[in-house]
């Protein structure tokens, strides 16, 4: 029964993986060849509904209690959820501020970018959450090994993302973020992304330290949904941000 | 110095000294290894700052528990903190009612600096061409009054939430105690750096720090920004905690329209400060990013837009007023029936009246900057909404007077309060339109009966109901209860002269005086009015110096009051004073309206395994 739940699962996080790599090809060749703004747009919400629906699990907020005793373990771990998701929505207007000064400043510009360098570390980043939501599964099925198999996985990505981001992107971009506006807005959306990536790759390697630990069972694994949970809505601000600053708008 | 020593608040210092000398050697460091002059002040200031807060809160000891669980290990049990006594105050204590009036200490205590800063310039604004302060003396203590006093509000209401909510809804703590602790502790070195900008330059911006002059004020201009981005996090996250508690905490039987009203009030507030608040301190890093490494958001020579700043300061800006003030009015109507000895009229429109402020505060921001070249289509719209605001209000305003029409009124200080508070936010209020107003506005905008508006608005939404909180609510913290000879000598030292002030603010600001000048021309008219403004601001002062006579008085030896001292049904009061370390020793259940004075045998709560009787009228 467990097996079969278990292979149901990675059918499903394959299924949505393809999905949402299928998405990212089609925004980027869309870009490039035959550029139409509201279908960008609307690629972009399509993913982070995916993201946000399969992997981040925003239906859960919505079950009901199956122990309405305050003090149980079901009852907490709801509240924990709630609790995180407030954090989420709190931190996205950080994120939609940003958005709006970039459109403000910017309008249907975009900075002078590499393309291929986007596409790469967006690559990474969508490919770090497949494993990321691979961890959580397979903690849910008590799968420790696979669980840090995973986790290790989804941080050395994310590493990856950063360094494609700092170490590359931003030397070779064509501006400083004092030369001119979309500079500044360049430096800031990524950089802000990048702390958030930077605090996610915290997080997550806190857990593979407590996993390794055996800390966590298949019941009790709070932590492991809550860093996964988070990465996930890094990968969410991506998914926003990457046509935000590579595919909208023509270069000046 | 043996009893200080273990103290959170005495460790935190000692670390906030050696991280902020971190962060300094940090960047000196880095401006090393890049060739760079090693010394610049301020990014060495800023990074500092930041660090010296974060090490600030680690010393303290909030991050231990956390730090424990990331390395694998269980916290340990604290165990009974009241047995620490008055020192529970000064560390890192994860109980609601301890944070809450540690919260309440620092508010009044960044209260009374903002309200010495204000006494001396309106010592200088008292006679024109008075030498006593330079302008940028004058233009530093005219913005920190502004800001520091709205961190303190922002402090303030995170108190009252703190305290009151968790036992208003029958629960043992707030959801996330640790959290509850760091929201706290975050707000103490958000003051100190924004308070440290007094002694590096000060800034000359007002609390709004619109670039560009912002970008080319002095170093304290850092400070502010900094201080505030902190002061933010404190907001939020104190937010976070209130809207979770409520969701998850209630008591059985506490459906939505069982809630004191002051929940919904902390619900609509909550709202706010965790999603909008983000915005002010994203405007304020953003100005922070320019100045250190010139990225021009909001430099027109680069291509940015300084108008964006405004957008984005105001989101939050506008809003932050209904933050200030729902859980003001709040308190009016928590307290209002108690004293009229009625049920509160319209109970579920006054639920609603306070979100739909809180919403309707999401569309309104633009009616800060009708004068700031905004674009013209965008005016009647903002103005539309922000009209819109009066009707929520309204509804409150006549839930007040059919509250009180034909109760039974007895006048304790907190029932004068808020009386008072009504009175006063009821200038505020009408004041307002006018100035959303485009055609008004444009003739208004800048001038001193801005000045009088929002003074009257905070004044009877926030600073008259925080002092009837206190007084109905002391009792409650210490098991004593406050001299009301003492508290009438407040009220009528602070109320009268207060309301003649604000409306001398609004008088002035129609013959002409502009606000945040430090001078005015004696021929405009209106130099007596200035006269009586200082004295009357004086008097105020001297009615919050009889209130701290109170407190340490009442402390010292004050009435004991160990029992329902109001007469009320809400459940806090059901149980002895002070409050026991966890609120609620038997269950508690929710079975009647939370407001039914005067009405036979419909008890609202009844707690279980004890005999109930005597406990609910």
């Amino acid at each position: 029964m467990v097996e079969t739940n278990k292979a149901s699962a990675l059918r499903l996080g394959m299924l949505i993986f393809g999905a949402l790599a299928v998405a990212t090809a089609v925004e980027f060749l869309l870009a490039l060849f035959a550029y139409v703004l509201p279908i960008l747009v609307v690629i972009a919400l399509i993913k982070a509904g995916l993201v946000m629906y399969y992997y981040m699990h925003i239906n859960r907020l919505f079950e009901a209690d199956p122990d309405p005793d305050q003090e149980s373990f079901s009852y907490k771990l709801m509240t924990n959820r709630i609790g995180l998701w407030f954090f989420m929505l709190s931190d996205s207007f950080i994120f939609g501020g940003l958005l709006v000064s970039r459109f403000n400043l910017l309008g249907l510009t975009r900075p002078d970018v590499n393309q291929f360098t986007g596409l790469g570390v967006t690559s990474l980043l969508l490919i770090s959450s497949f494993f990321a939501n691979r961890a959580e599964t397979a903690m849910v099925h008590g799968d420790r090994k696979q669980t840090t198999i995973s986790l290790v996985v989804t941080i050395l990505l994310g590493l990856l993302f950063l360094a494609g981001v700092i170490g590359i992107e931003w030397r070779i971009a064509p501006f400083r973020p004092a030369d001119n506006v979309a500079g500044a807005i360049f430096y800031a959306m990524t950089g802000f992304h990048a702390f958030h990536v930077l605090t996610g790759i915290t997080f997550l390697s806190i857990v593979l330290g407590n996993n390794l630990r055996m800390r966590y069972t298949s019941e009790k694994h709070w932590a492991v949904e809550a860093a996964v949970t988070y990465w996930h809505f890094i990968d969410v601000v991506w998914i926003i941000f990457y046509p935000a600053l590579y595919l909208i708008g023509s270069v000046h | 110095m043996k009893k200080l020593i273990p103290l959170g608040l005495i460790r935190g210092w000692v670390w906030q000294i050696i991280g902020t000398a971190f962060g300094v050697g940090l960047v000196t460091g880095i401006r090393v290894l890049m060739h760079l002059p090693p010394w610049k002040a301020e990014p060495s200031a800023v990074v500092g700052g930041l660090f010296g807060a974060l090490f600030f809160i680690y010393g303290v000891g909030v991050f231990d528990d956390w730090i424990l669980w990331a390395s694998g290990r269980e916290s340990p049990d604290h165990g009974d903190e009241m047995k620490l006594g008055w020192r529970r105050f000064f560390g890192p204590s994860n109980n609601h009612k301890t944070i809450g009036v540690q919260y309440l200490a620092l508010s009044l205590l960044l209260f009374t600096i903002a309200g010495i800063f204000a006494l001396i310039f309106r010592v200088k604004l008292a006679v024109p061409g008075s030498k006593l302060l330079t302008p940028t003396e004058y233009n530093t203590l005219m913005s920190l009054h502004g800001i520091v006093m709205i961190i303190s509000v922002l402090i303030g209401i995170s108190a009252f939430m703190n305290y009151v909510v968790p036992m208003l809804i029958g629960a043992r703590d707030m959801v996330f105690p640790r959290l509850n602790a760091f929201s706290f502790w975050i707000a103490v070195p958000a003051g100190e750096i924004l308070l440290s900008s007094l002694f590096m330059g000060g800034f000359d911006t007002g609390w709004t720090g619109y670039p560009p002059l912002s970008a080319q004020a002095p170093l304290g201009m850092q400070m502010f920004f900094l201080g505030v981005s902190l002061a933010s996090f404190s907001s939020i996250l104190s937010a976070l905690n209130v809207l979770a508690t409520v969701i998850r905490l209630r008591a059985k039987g506490m459906t939505p329209f069982r809630m004191p009203i002051f929940v919904w009030a902390a619900i609509a507030t909550s709202i706010i400060s965790l999603t909008a608040t983000q915005l002010i301190g994203l405007s304020f890093q953003m100005v922070m990013l320019q100045r250190l490494l010139g990225m021009g958001f909001f430099d027109p020579i680069k291509g940015g837009n300084p108008i964006l700043f405004q957008y984005l300061f105001w989101f939050y800006s506008h809003p932050a007023v209904y933050v200030f003030v729902l859980p003001g009015l709040g308190i009016i109507s928590e307290l209002l029936p108690v004293f009229v000895r009625k049920p509160l009229y319209g109970y579920k429109w006054v639920a609603m009246s306070s979100l739909a402020i809180a919403l309707a505060g999401f569309l309104v921001w633009g009616h800060h900057m009708f004068a700031a070249g905004m674009a013209e289509y965008l005016r009647d719209p903002f103005m539309v909404s922000t009209l819109l605001v009066a009707v929520p209000t309204g509804v409150k305003f006549f839930s007040w007077v059919a509250t009180i029409w034909r109760g039974k009124i007895t006048f304790p200080t907190p029932m004068l309060f808020v009386l008072a508070s009504i009175l006063v936010f009821l200038l505020g209020g009408l004041s307002g339109p006018p100035n959303a107003t485009v055609s008004t506005d444009l003739q208004l905008n800048n001038t001193y009966y801005i000045v009088g508006h929002f003074h009257d608005a905070l004044y009877g939404g926030y600073v008259f109901p925080f002092f009837a909180a206190i007084y109905y609510w002391f009792p409650k913290m210490t098991g004593k209860r406050m001299s009301e000879k003492l508290g009438k000598l407040q009220f009528w030292l602070m109320v009268p002269s207060f309301t003649v002030m604000s409306l001398l603010m609004m008088r002035i600001g129609l013959l002409g005086m502009r606000r945040r000048v430090s001078d005015y021309d004696p021929a405009l008219g209106f130099q007596a009015d200035m006269m009586v403004m200082t004295i009357m601001s004086f008097l105020t002062a001297l009615g919050v110096l009889v209130f701290f006579i109170n407190l340490f008085l009442t402390l010292k030896r004050g009435e004991a009051a160990t029992g329902n001292v109001w007469n009320s049904r809400s459940p806090e009061w059901l149980v002895p004073s002070p409050m026991p370390l966890h609120n609620y020793d038997q269950e508690l259940e929710v079975v009647g309206e939370p407001y039914d004075y005067g009405l036979k045998d419909s008890p609202y709560v009844r707690f279980h395994g004890e005999s109930e009787d005597g406990r609910n009228q």
